[in-house]
């Protein structure tokens, strides 16, 4: 699935070169302004690489109207700024396409970058109809994408300039993490997110909205939502997990958006699911995760909250199929840390 | 070999975090939270320049990520990786 659309400027989204005409900036070209409007609907992020003064950035935003999510002008390889766009918008390159018109720019993205989906100009309007760029469900909250990505620019400049740690930072912030059992409204949102997710997913298979309605109704099965607020952004729902209780928890599926990455959202909501279980009398937490260089992020954070790979190595060398998923586990008889004060039950 | 590496890694941590207080941290600094600071997106962003540099794959042979406890595990862990046949 395509999360982000990187256009070129000259020549692409702009009719014309914006330093050759210093006088009247070129227009957009109004057959790509439009295709990017449509694409945004959709919940796509836009975003700018161009080998321009930053001026040409403000330009475009003036001109097409729509506020990028991430800029990128400069006079570096364009595989350079595409990933400066990623790191900034907590993208992997496969959820990533490319528009420009210069055949050896796409080269060279191409090469450093062979995940990311280069297109030229003339191939958006057909590409527009793949279904990477169709997702089935779009929400409030991935309508609302580009402008929450803005609004987190600001309070990362504001975190770089803020002296104290990340914990202070969240607290000066007015962070508010509201972890609830999920209403039938939830659930068109955590479809979205099974179906986005994967660098905080562990299951890297999407839930239908059917399987979570079941879920809903099963004595044995709990769906959690987490929500997210700070006074720079109300970022809605941003994760959730299903739960299976009984004796011994287990977690089949646990889920963050990367909108939350660096927010103390994921650690907040482990320590949420382990106070849980102890305090319904579990003596441990398993959950099931896939091994991929993908969930990096959400294996660090299971390991820093505790849980341990309930399977050796060697056991997972001898079968190579048990290598794909492990069981992390954490022992309930273990203290577990305080909820930060920020999280709302 | 290991004293370079740990310097090497001390470098790369001072390059992530924009700040040069891990150029003299002790081999026991965390390099999580308390310690050195980083988070998960962090943590990740080591893994993957890990593996740029030193060619180990820390995320798929260290399920349990004990070798990011601190600067000296990690160096010994890529030490001990580097120096295998």
């Amino acid at each position: 699935m395509i999360k982000c659309v990187i256009w070129d400027l000259d020549n692409t989204l702009f009719d014309g070169v914006f330093l050759e005409s210093p006088d009247q900036p070129p227009p957009p070209n109004p057959r790509l302004a439009g295709l990017l409007s449509e694409l945004a609907s959709r919940g796509i992020l836009q975003a700018i690489a161009s080998r321009n003064p930053p001026e040409a950035g403000e330009h475009a935003e003036r001109v097409t109207g729509h506020a990028f999510a991430a800029t990128q002008c400069g006079w570096g390889a364009k595989s350079a700024a595409i990933r400066a766009i990623m790191a900034e918008l907590g993208l992997t390159a496969d959820s990533v396409a490319f528009v420009d018109d210069d055949p050896m720019e796409r080269a060279e993205v191409s090469f450093s970058l062979p995940d990311v989906l280069v297109l030229a100009p003339d191939d958006v309007t057909a590409a527009a109809s793949w279904p990477q760029f169709s997702p089935a469900v779009v929400t409030d909250e991935a309508r609302r994408r580009g402008e929450l990505y803005r609004q987190r620019q600001v309070r990362q400049e504001e975190a770089r300039a803020f002296g104290g740690s990340r914990d202070e930072f969240l607290r000066h912030s007015g962070t508010r993490v509201t972890i609830r059992p999920a209403t039938p409204g939830d659930l068109p949102r955590l479809h979205e997110l099974s179906v986005r997710t994967h660098q905080f997913n562990s299951a890297g298979t999407a839930i239908s909205e059917a399987e979570l309605v079941s879920l809903l109704g099963s004595p044995t099965r709990q769906v959690v939502a987490v929500r997210l607020a700070d006074r720079f952004a109300d970022d809605g729902l941003v994760g959730g997990c299903v739960l299976a209780t009984g004796q011994s928890w287990q977690v089949p599926l646990l889920m963050m958006s990367c909108r939350a990455l660096g927010r103390g959202v994921i650690d907040a909501f482990l320590i949420w699911i382990c106070r849980a279980a102890q305090g319904a009398g579990a003596a441990q937490v398993a959950l099931p995760c896939l091994i991929s260089p993908r969930n990096v992020p959400l294996r660090i954070a299971l390991t820093g909250a505790g849980f341990r790979v309930g399977m050796t190595k060697q056991d997972a060398a001898a079968d190579p199929a048990a290598s794909r998923t492990a069981v992390y586990v954490r022992d309930l008889t273990q203290p577990l840390p305080d909820l930060p004060s920020w999280v709302q039950r | 070999m290991i004293t370079d590496l740990a310097g090497e890694i001390r470098q790369l941590l001072a390059e992530l975090t924009g700040d040069s207080r891990p150029l003299d941290a002790p081999l026991d600094t965390p390099l999580l939270r308390d310690g050195i600071g980083l988070d998960s997106l962090g943590g990740t962003v080591l893994l993957t320049e890990i593996e740029r540099r030193y060619g180990v794959d820390i995320a798929c042979e260290d399920l349990n990520l004990d070798c990011l406890a601190s600067i000296g595990t990690l160096a010994d862990y890529v030490a001990a990786r580097l120096a295998a046949p």
